[in-house]
C-alpha cells in the first residue's frame, strides 16, 4: 500500500546533476527512504516544497535542502499533507499511510497533560522509560517525544542507558542530556554539557552490577537537578534503554524504573515484556504498550558496529568529520593511572566470609600500560587526582572526556593519544573501555 | 658552708693569707671524691664500716675546706630581702652575658644566680654590710617565693655542665592562639622594665649607652616588629585562657558553619522530597494509547486537546483496533527454566501492602523494610543499641576495618590539651639553652630554648598524662624534660610522642 497517491515527476530539473524525485504526501502519511550504506554511496538531499512536514518530531524548513549521508534511514511525516523533493538516488523510497504517529502523538498529549498537572500542583513531571527489544525504534520514539515536549516549551531530560548505541556520547557510556531545542534534522540533539558516566562495554551484560550502579548514579543526579531546577523537574525525563529484555537485562529495567521512580513505561512492540512489567512494577506505574513503526529496519551486527565507530569519530572530528580538529600528543605512563572497572571473578571459596562475588564487579583494577592498550578508548574520569582516598569515587564520577590510544611505546614508556583538547590532560585518572577505535578515515 | 673565718668581723670580712698558705691552697688536690658503689645491706663488717667512714671523712673534709679567692675577682653585691634579689655594687664579670638583668639603671641577679656565683667564687654578697656565707645564702635565697632547693640543685647542675639556664616565664610563651595564627612575636612591652638588658658594665653614667640602646631597640622594633624569637604581644593574648576560649569558639564556629551548611541542604532536600516522589497520577483521566490493556474497550481514542500538541496541531480520533491485531504476533521462545520462573513469579500488585503504596517513595520504603526483615543479618545482633562494629556484607579495605575495630584510639600529646585547666603542682621552671650558643647568646633575645625543665622529686608522684599534656601544650614545640632529684642525684626524663606502626597498606 506504499505508493498510493504519489505522482512521480521525475527528471524535473536535475539539481547539480542529481536525479530529482518529487513526492506528494497526503495528510498523516510518511515518506520513508534509506540511503545506501558504504563508502562510495551517494548522499541524498531532501527539500520540502509545500506544506508542513517533520522528521522524528523536528519540523522541516521549506525550501531548505537537507543532506543525509550513507546509511541514513529517514521518515518524513506530515500531519496536513506536503510535497517533498528528493535529490539523488535513495536505496528505497516509498510513502506509507500506515504509521503509529497518531499513537505517539496521543502519548505525547498524555505526557503533556501530566506536565501541566505537575506545573499546577508543584509536583515533578512524568518520568518515562521506553523499553523494548532491539530494532523497534526506541531511540526514535524518545527523540520524537523529546522534540514534541521541547516544541511546547518544556525542558525534558534525555537519559541514555543504551550503552551499545548511545545517542548522546560515545558508546560504552550512560549519559543524561538536558534538551533545550528540538533535534536537528540531520545531526540529532545538540550535545551540550551532557552528564556522562563510564561503563566501558557495549552490552550491559558484561558488568550488570556496574550498569545498575550507574543507573542509580544518574537517577540521583537527575533528582538533585530536579530539586534545584523547577523547569527540569516539570519537564521530567525520557529514558532510553537497551534492547536486552530477558534475564538480567529485564532485572536492570526493573531496577532502572525503581531508581528513577518512573511514572510511565512505554513498551514498544513486546506484549510479553508488557505483561511482565505490569506484574513486576507497582500498580501506580502506568505501563503502556505501543506498536512499532513499520518503517523500522533491522540493523545487522556490522551496521551497529559501524554506527558505533561513526559515533566515536563524530566525537573527535565533529558531525561528518568536518567541524572538529583533534589533537595528538604523547602521554607518559607515569603521568596517568589507568583502571579497569570490575575485577576478574574469583571462586566463592576464595572470598572472605560474607563477601559475595558481586562485590568484585565494582572494584577498580589498575591496568599496566602495554602494547595491547593500542586503539582502546579511554575515559578521562573527572575524579580529583588524589591518593588512595580518591579512588573510591572514581566509579561514581562522571567522565570529562575521552581519548584514544593510537600508539604505545613500551621502551620510552609513553603512549600517543588522540584527544579533543590539547595537552595536558585535565585529569590523570583514566578508565579503559573494551571498545576500540581505529582512526582510519 | 663552713667558711667561718670569712664571717669573722675582726679581720674585716676576710683573711689575708701568707704566701706559704697560698701555695698550699693552690697546690692542693681539686679532685672531688668518687662516690663509688652503693651498699644495700649493712653487713656489720669492719670492712664496710671502714669504707663508710672513709667516704664520710672525705666528704667532710671537702666541705670544710677553705675557699681561697682573689679579692679582685670577687664582684660585690647586696642582698635585698624585700625584693628577694641581689643588686650588684661593682662591675659584673663575664657571667653577665648569660645571667642577671638590669632595671632602673641597676644590675641585679636572681637569687639562684647569685648563689651559684657565690659557690663558684665569683661573687661576694653583703647583707646589712656583712658578707653572707654560702650557708646563709642557701637559707636566705632559697625560699618558697623564689626557688626551692631541688630547683636550685637542678639549676646548679645544668650551669656546671655549661648550659644557659633562665627562669621560665609562662606569660612570655606565645599563646596557642597566636601560635595557630602564626603571629610574628613582638616584644613584650609591658614587661619592659623587668627585661634583661645587656650592658658591659653597671656604670651609673651609662646614660649615653642606654640612650643608644633604647634607640636601637626602637629601631629594631620599627624595622621588624618580630622575628620568631621574640616575646609575644601581651595585649594580643591577654591571658592564655582567653585565647584558648577564642580558639575553641572559632573552631566550634567552623564546625557549626559546616554543619549548618549541610543542615540547610538537608532541610532543602527533605522539604523538596516531600513534594517530589509523592506524586500520584490519576491515570483514568490521562489517556495513553495502550494497546495492551483489555479494560479499555473503546477502540477509539478521543482527539487530544490541541493545546497539548506542538504547533497546535489538530488531529482526529485514533482507531486502536487495527493496531491491536497487529501487535507483536510472533511468539517468544522460552526455555523451560524461564517458564518455571515465570510461574514462580507472581504479580506483586496482588500484595495488599503493595497496593496500599501510592508512590515510589512508599513502595521503596516497604521494600527496604521487607529486605531488612528477610535478609541475612541475625536480628538478635543488630536490633539492639549495641550492634556489631562491622557488617560483614559491607566490604571495606583492611586498613579501614582495622581503624574501625581499634577500640583504643591513638592520641598525641597535644590532643585536647588546650581544654585542660592549669595545675599548680607542676610547672616548668627553666628554659635551657645549649652551651655551644653561649658565645653569641643575648639575654635580650635568647631565641628558642633547647629544652624546658620541670623539676620534681624522686619521692613525689610520677606526672600523670594530664600534667604531661598540659606542660607539653604550654611549651609548644620545645620538649619538656623532667628533672628528677634524688637527694642531689639528678636524672632527666622526657616523654615523646610516637605512633604505633601500622603495617597495612590498603
Amino acid at each position: 500500500m506504499a505508493t498510493e497517491g504519489v505522482e512521480k515527476l521525475s527528471e524535473d530539473a536535475p539539481a547539480a546533476g542529481k536525479v530529482s524525485t518529487r513526492f506528494d504526501l497526503e495528510k498523516e502519511t510518511e515518506l520513508r527512504f534509506e540511503v545506501e550504506a558504504g563508502e562510495a554511496a551517494e548522499q541524498v538531499e531532501m527539500e520540502l516544497l509545500t506544506g508542513m512536514a517533520e522528521v522524528f518530531g523536528s519540523e522541516l524548513n521549506r525550501n531548505k535542502k537537507y543532506t543525509f549521508g550513507p546509511g541514513s534511514k529517514i521518515a518524513v511525516f506530515t500531519w496536513q499533507g506536503c510535497s517533498v523533493n528528493l535529490y539523488g538516488k535513495p536505496e528505497v523510497a516509498y510513502v506509507s499511510k500506515d504509521t503509529p504517529m497518531l499513537l505517539y502523538l496521543n502519548t505525547h498529549a498524555a505526557l503533556e497533560q501530566m506536565r501541566k498537572q505537575a506545573e499546577r500542583d508543584n509536583e515533578r513531571g512524568p518520568r518515562v522509560m521506553v523499553v523494548g527489544p532491539t530494532d523497534v525504534g526506541k531511540s526514535t520514539v524518545c527523540r520524537l517525544l523529546l522534540s514534541y515536549a521541547v516544541r511546547v516549551g518544556r525542558r525534558p531530560t534525555l537519559v541514555e542507558l543504551d550503552v551499545g548505541q548511545s545517542g548522546v556520547s560515545v558508546p560504552g557510556t550512560v549519559s543524561a542530556l538536558c534538551i533545550e531545542r528540538p533535534a536537528d534534522v540531520e545531526e540529532g540533539f545538540s550535545v551540550q554539557a551532557p552528564l556522562v558516566y563510564h561503563f566501558g562495554s557495549t552490552t550491559p551484560g558484561t558488568n550488570i552490577k556496574l550498569y545498575n550502579k550507574l543507573t542509580s548514579c544518574l537517577a540521583e543526579v537527575f533528582s538533585q537537578r530536579c530539586e534545584v531546577n523547577r523547569k527540569a523537574s516539570v519537564g521530567g525525563c525520557i529514558i532510553n534503554t537497551c534492547g536486552w529484555v530477558k534475564g538480567s537485562g529485564y532485572q536492570a529495567l526493573v531496577h532502572c524504573a525503581s531508581a528513577f521512580q518512573v511514572d510511565v513505561v512505554l513498551v514498544l512492540d513486546h506484549e510479553r515484556l508488557y505483561n511482565e512489567l505490569k506484574r513486576d512494577l507497582p500498580h501506580f506505574v502506568r505501563v503502556v504498550l505501543l506498536p512499532k513503526s513499520g518503517g523500522v529496519v533491522e540493523r545487522s551486527k556490522e551496521c551497529r558496529r559501524e554506527a558505533r565507530d561513526e559515533k566515536i569519530r563524530e566525537y573527535f572530528y565533529g558531525f561528518r568529520g568536518l567541524s572538529f580538529y583533534p589533537f595528538s600528543f604523547e602521554v607518559r605512563f607515569s603521568e596517568v593511572r589507568i583502571y579497569k572497572i570490575g575485577a576478574p571473578s574469583i571462586p566463592d571459596s576464595c572470598l572472605p566470609l560474607g563477601m559475595s562475588q558481586d562485590d568484585t564487579q565494582l572494584k577498580l583494577v589498575p591496568v599496566t600500560p602495554g602494547r595491547d592498550l593500542t586503539y582502546h578508548v579511554l575515559s578521562v574520569s573527572s575524579a580529583e587526582d588524589g591518593d588512595e582516598g580518591a579512588r573510591k569515587g572514581i566509579v561514581e564520577s562522571p567522565v570529562c572526556g575521552f581519548i584514544v590510544v593510537t600508539f604505545v611505546d613500551t621502551q620510552a614508556q609513553v603512549m600517543k593519544v588522540l584527544s579533543p583538547a590539547p595537552r595536558p590532560l585535565p585529569r590523570h585518572t583514566l578508565l579503559i573501555m573494551d571498545i576500540r577505535f581505529m582512526d582510519m578515515k | 658552708m663552713a667558711d667561718q673565718k670569712k664571717t669573722d668581723p675582726d679581720v674585716k670580712f676576710c683573711e689575708i693569707l701568707s704566701p706559704s698558705e697560698l701555695f698550699a691552697a693552690r697546690s692542693r688536690s681539686h679532685k672531688i671524691p668518687v662516690r663509688g658503689q652503693k651498699d644495700f645491706f649493712p653487713s656489720d663488717s669492719d670492712e664496710q664500716r671502714q669504707r663508710l667512714e672513709q667516704s664520710l671523712n672525705e666528704h667532710w673534709s671537702l666541705i670544710s675546706e677553705e675557699r681561697v679567692e682573689r679579692l679582685g675577682n670577687l664582684v660585690k653585691a647586696t642582698w635585698i630581702p624585700s625584693e628577694e634579689i641581689v643588686e650588684l655594687q661593682s662591675p659584673a664579670g663575664k657571667f653577665w652575658q648569660t645571667m642577671g638583668f638590669s632595671a632602673r639603671g641597676k644590675q641585679y641577679l636572681l637569687p639562684e644566680e647569685a648563689l651559684y656565683l657565690m659557690e663558684c667564687g665569683n661573687l661576694q654578697v653583703f647583707y646589712k654590710d656583712l658578707p653572707l656565707p654560702i650557708q646563709d645564702g642557701y637559707e636566705r635565697f632559697l625560699t618558697s617565693n623564689t626557688i626551692g632547693l631541688q630547683q636550685y640543685q637542678v639549676f646548679g647542675h645544668l650551669k656546671r655542665l655549661g648550659y644557659v639556664v633562665h627562669r621560665f616565664d609562662p606569660s612570655s610563651e606565645p599563646s596557642p592562639y597566636s601560635r595557630q595564627l602564626n603571629l610574628p612575636q613582638s616584644r613584650d612591652r609591658a614587661g619592659r622594665q623587668l627585661k634583661r638588658k645587656r650592658s658591659t658594665s653597671p656604670s651609673p653614667s651609662s646614660s649615653y649607652i642606654k640612650a643608644k640602646e633604647s634607640t636601637t631597640d626602637r629601631m629594631e622594633e620599627e624595622s621588624h616588629e618580630g622575628e620568631d624569637r621574640k616575646h609575644p604581644e601581651p595585649h594580643l593574648t591577654a591571658s592564655p585562657e582567653a585565647s584558648e576560649v577564642q580558639t575553641a569558639t572559632t573552631s566550634s564556629a567552623d564546625e557549626d558553619g559546616g554543619r549548618t551548611w549541610w543542615m540547610t541542604d538537608d532541610l532543602g532536600e527533605s522539604s523538596q522530597s516531600l513534594t517530589s516522589g509523592s506524586s500520584c497520577w490519576d491515570f483514568s483521566s490521562i489517556h495513553f494509547p495502550d494497546l495492551g490493556s483489555s479494560e479499555c474497550h473503546s477502540s477509539c481514542l478521543a482527539c487530544p486537546d490541541p493545546s497539548l500538541l506542538p504547533g497546535a496541531l489538530g488531529v482526529g480520533v485514533c482507531d486502536l483496533a487495527p493496531w491491536r491485531q497487529r501487535i507483536n504476533l510472533r511468539k517468544v521462545k522460552m526455555s523451560p527454566k524461564e517458564h518455571k520462573r515465570d510461574e514462580d513469579n507472581w504479580n506483586i500488585n496482588k500484595d495488599k501492602e503493595v497496593r496500599q503504596c501510592r508512590n515510589w517513595a512508599e513502595y521503596q520504603q516497604l521494600m527496604a523494610r521487607r529486605q531488612g526483615r528477610r535478609k541475612g543479618r541475625p536480628a538478635h545482633l543488630w536490633n539492639r543499641e549495641v550492634t556489631p562494629l562491622h557488617d560483614p556484607t559491607q566490604p571495606v579495605p583492611t586498613g579501614e576495618l582495622l581503624d574501625k575495630i581499634s577500640v583504643i584510639k591513638s592520641s598525641n600529646l597535644l590532643e585536647g590539651a588546650s581544654r585542660l585547666e592549669g595545675s599548680d603542682d607542676w610547672r616548668i621552671c627553666f628554659n635551657v639553652y645549649q652551651p655551644d650558643t653561649v658565645a653569641d647568646f643575648k639575654k635580650s633575645n635568647p631565641g628558642k630554648p633547647y629544652s624546658r625543665m620541670c623539676v620534681c622529686s624522686f619521692e613525689g608522684p610520677v606526672p600523670d598524662l594530664r600534667v604531661i599534656k598540659l606542660l607539653a601544650f604550654q611549651s609548644g614545640d620545645i620538649p619538656v624534660v623532667f628533672a628528677v632529684v634524688d637527694h642531689g642525684d639528678i636524672s632527666f626524663y622526657t616523654f615523646k610522642d610516637f605512633q604505633l606502626p601500622t603495617d597495612v597498606y590498603p
